[in-house]
């Protein structure tokens, strides 16, 4: 008798299709293998947000009756694999109100594994996942995270260079054979993607995790309110107004301390606060509040309730003031005017490092005009799910920032038809 | 903050915002929002407030803006809020009102003006609410604004198609097929224009965008300070239903007003009076055409030339065919008709 439980971390409906398409493609190479398996979301993260933290489950087994053991259950509280498809969840995982930041390995057994897909190191990564008390594998699938929305998938294999992956990790449950096997027969498969899985399968390599590695930091948690603790009828306090920041002057509003929602975030603001302007633009049009006034008058977003959907950048009428970076560039959520007035010159340099950073540099974040995956996944290796594309981000202020959008101009003669995907699940 | 007429119809006087300097700075909608990343409709509660001020209460129907922002006993609301059902937010907002003037005539709470806002999203109120809405509007003693964010689907549901979904849309119940294209043949309700027009007595109606977030506020505080039930309809581009970078969410709010797909405009006493890029278009500056709009968003990555053509021809009806273009679907041609 035996048995693998496998979730998928996921960005919230930028990644559902594809977590739904690794979770079913376990489930039929399983069934290639002669085994059962069933495959279904976490309740609870529906309805789904743009970039919030969601899971989705796997389970095999090889009986039914072993299967429908492990299947009652709202969430599994153990598994062997978690499968992270966006490295930037390392840090850890808020999905809702009262969660906490919880661990990205906190589910795993003792022994289990931790596959990630990130252009990061091992050594990275675990600067961002927490401590376990039990040792555990790590293993690296190189390539970006894969963000698209709800309705065009990106074509750019990672569904089944994960399946190939998962194969090397649990060979006694899922053989590669079984994985190619299914791979070929899904409507989304083929003999291109087939050959995707096998080079994911030979090449990934594991890396034992001990207890002492990893981030220190405690995640926040909560104390759920007990019931004697609650009001009469279903009502809560509403949040105090907010305050200056120093002296009367500035001002920070009063934010929620149960849901951050940071971990949302897979890229953030960078701000150059000698070139601002004061405009107010960044500050008035962050549907998340995350701007702080300053005393002089600046804007500084808090990196606790930036959840990163870089408007802010969009509307910024000043060329490279505020610049959107790649989360994993990142260790913590200091505030960057504290930082700025603190020492200028350091901090100009600091951004400057930050904003050309080579190696995070990549953005992708979702569809910006037809067509743009295709020609992602032109440019780049599909190795490493295409290159994303950094330039010609058709912002207002693309003409003011010398950032022309690239491609997107139509040409009615090439348009093509039947882009678009049918919805997974 | 001065108050206007007698005690029993007072309303707060809230001054336009005479410029993006000007605006309050505190915010009365704050973080810790489970929306989705680039909300246009989360930015437009944060502006709604922010011009309505902190003597407000707000009432919320079902749909992103309830479940999203206040989740399992938490909230982003710094003023009172409450719940109310899908297709309530006018019945919420006239009880609301009568109930504050019931307490304040009967001297258990203070005599004051207080603004009440009941906000719905599309399902919510062009759908399901709308009987509820027209009643509300028909309460001329009552004041109180419902402000319709309009996202285009149930989005809340992960995007079914409501009678303010644009015309060949992919949505969970639209999906375009290999046999079958277009699966949302239906062109899209005129919720603001309808209300204007069959509600006399309504003495505001607008629509607005928060991409133009200084005039859209001042809309919100002219509805509030004018007195009786009034409307505004605001257009949210939605990352999640719409498809596209959540960073882009500006911009194609600024597309849906510039393509004239999306007019902006507003009722008081009964005068249409157009503005900001609106008021452009009418006075003659050529629309963007709205491919510029569509090709941008994942939902409509299926459309071919002659779907583009369509929904175009569709949009140049309202401007050329209308007689108020953009406002009421009457048409010149039939209205000469009639009269002769």
């Amino acid at each position: 008798m035996a048995h693998l439980i496998c979730e998928v971390v996921y960005r919230g409906i930028f990644q559902k299709n594809l977590a739904s398409r690794i979770t079913r493609g376990i489930v039929l190479s399983a069934r290639k293998a002669g085994k059962w398996g069933i495959a279904f979301g976490r309740y609870g993260d529906s309805p789904q947000r743009n970039g919030i933290p969601a899971k989705d489950f796997a389970i095999v087994a090889d009986t039914q009756e072993e299967l429908e053991q492990h299947m009652a259950r709202y969430e599994p509280k153990e598994l062997h694999v978690t499968i992270c498809v966006d490295d930037t969840l390392c840090k850890g995982v808020e999905s809702w109100a009262w969660y906490g930041l919880q661990p990205i390995n906190r589910l795993l057994l003792p022994n289990g594994h931790l596959l990630v897909s990130s252009t990061q190191s091992a050594e990275e990564l675990l600067k961002d996942a927490h401590k376990k008390d039990a040792p555990y594998s790590l293993w690296i699938l190189p390539g970006k995270a894969s963000l698209a929305g709800l309705w065009v998938y990106k074509e750019d294999h990672t569904e089944v260079r994960v399946l190939g992956a998962l194969a090397k990790i649990a060979p006694k449950i899922l053989s590669i054979e079984a994985v190619a096997e299914a791979i070929r027969e899904a409507e989304w498969g083929s003999d291109l993607k087939v050959e995707s899985a096998r080079k994911a399968y030979e090449r990934i390599q594991g890396r034992p995790v001990k207890i002492t590695d990893g981030n220190p930091e405690t995640p926040y948690s909560f104390q759920m309110p007990k019931w004697w603790e609650m009001r009469e009828g279903v009502t809560i306090p509403s949040l105090p107004i907010g305050k200056p920041i120093e002296g009367g002057e500035g001002y920070r509003p009063e934010r929620s301390a149960v849901f951050k929602k940071f971990s949302t975030r897979t890229m953030r603001p960078v701000i150059d606060f000698d070139t601002c302007v004061k405009c107010t633009l960044c500050w008035l049009q962050c549907p998340d509040s995350c701007f702080d006034v300053t005393p002089e008058g600046l804007y500084d977003a808090n990196m606790e309730a930036c959840c990163g959907c870089g408007i802010c950048e969009a509307v910024c009428p000043v060329e490279n003031c505020i610049t959107m970076v790649n989360e994993a560039a990142f260790d913590d959520n200091a505030s960057q005017w504290e930082m700025w007035r603190k020492d200028k010159g350091a901090y100009k340099a600091w951004l400057g490092a930050k904003i050309t950073d080579k190696v995070h540099v990549g953005r992708s974040h979702g569809f910006r005009y037809r067509g743009q995956y295709e020609e992602e996944l032109k440019a780049g290796e599909l190795e490493l799910g295409g290159a994303a594309l950094a330039s010609g981000i058709p912002g207002e202020n693309a003409d003011q920032k010398g950032l022309k959008p690239n491609v997107h101009e139509d040409k009615s003669s090439s348009i093509v038809t039947g882009v678009a995907e049918a919805p997974g699940g | 903050m001065a108050e206007i007429a007698t005690f029993s119809n007072a309303t707060q006087v809230l001054e336009p915002f005479k410029g993006v300097k000007k605006v309050t700075i505190e915010e009365y909608f704050s973080s810790g929002h489970r929306t989705c990343q680039g909300c246009e409709s989360a930015l437009v509660m944060k502006l709604m407030v922010k011009a309505a001020g902190p003597r407000t209460i707000v009432l919320g129907s079902t749909g992103c803006m309830y479940v999203a922002n206040t989740t399992y006993y938490s909230t982003p609301w710094v003023v009172p809020w409450m719940h109310t059902q899908l297709g309530s937010s006018g019945s919420a907002a006239l009880g609301t009102a009568a109930g504050l003037k019931a307490l304040m005539k009967k001297g258990k709470m203070k005599a004051e003006p207080i603004n009440v806002i009941a906000f719905c999203g599309d399902g919510g109120g062009a759908d399901m609410g709308l009987g509820a809405i027209s009643a509300t509007l028909t309460h001329k003693e009552y004041n109180s604004l419902i402000l319709l964010y309009d996202n285009e689907s149930y989005a809340n549901t992960d995007i079914q198609l409501s009678g303010s979904t644009p015309y060949g849309a992919h949505t969970t119940f639209s999906p375009p097929g290999k046999a079958r294209r277009i699966m949302h043949t239906r062109w899209k309700k005129n919720t603001a224009g309808m209300l204007a027009a069959g509600h006399p007595e309504c003495r505001y109606v607008a629509t607005v965008c928060a991409s133009y977030a200084v005039e859209m506020m001042n809309k919100v505080r002219k509805a509030l300070s004018i007195g009786g039930p009034t409307f505004i309809h605001s257009l949210d581009p939605c990352p999640k239903g719409w498809d596209y970078d959540p960073m882009l969410s500006h911009e194609l709010g600024e597309l849906a007003i510039e393509c004239g797909i999306f007019p902006l405009y507003e009722v008081e006493e009964g005068v249409v009076k157009y503005y900001g890029k609106t008021k452009a278009i009418v006075d003659g500056r050529p629309r963007k055409p709205v491919r510029e709009y569509l090709l941008k968003q994942g939902r409509f990555a299926h459309f071919i030339e002659e779907d583009l053509e369509y929904f175009q021809g569709k949009v140049d009806e309202m401007w050329t065919k209308w007689e108020l273009p953009g406002v009421a679907c009457f048409k010149k041609d039939g209205a000469r008709a009639v009269a002769g």
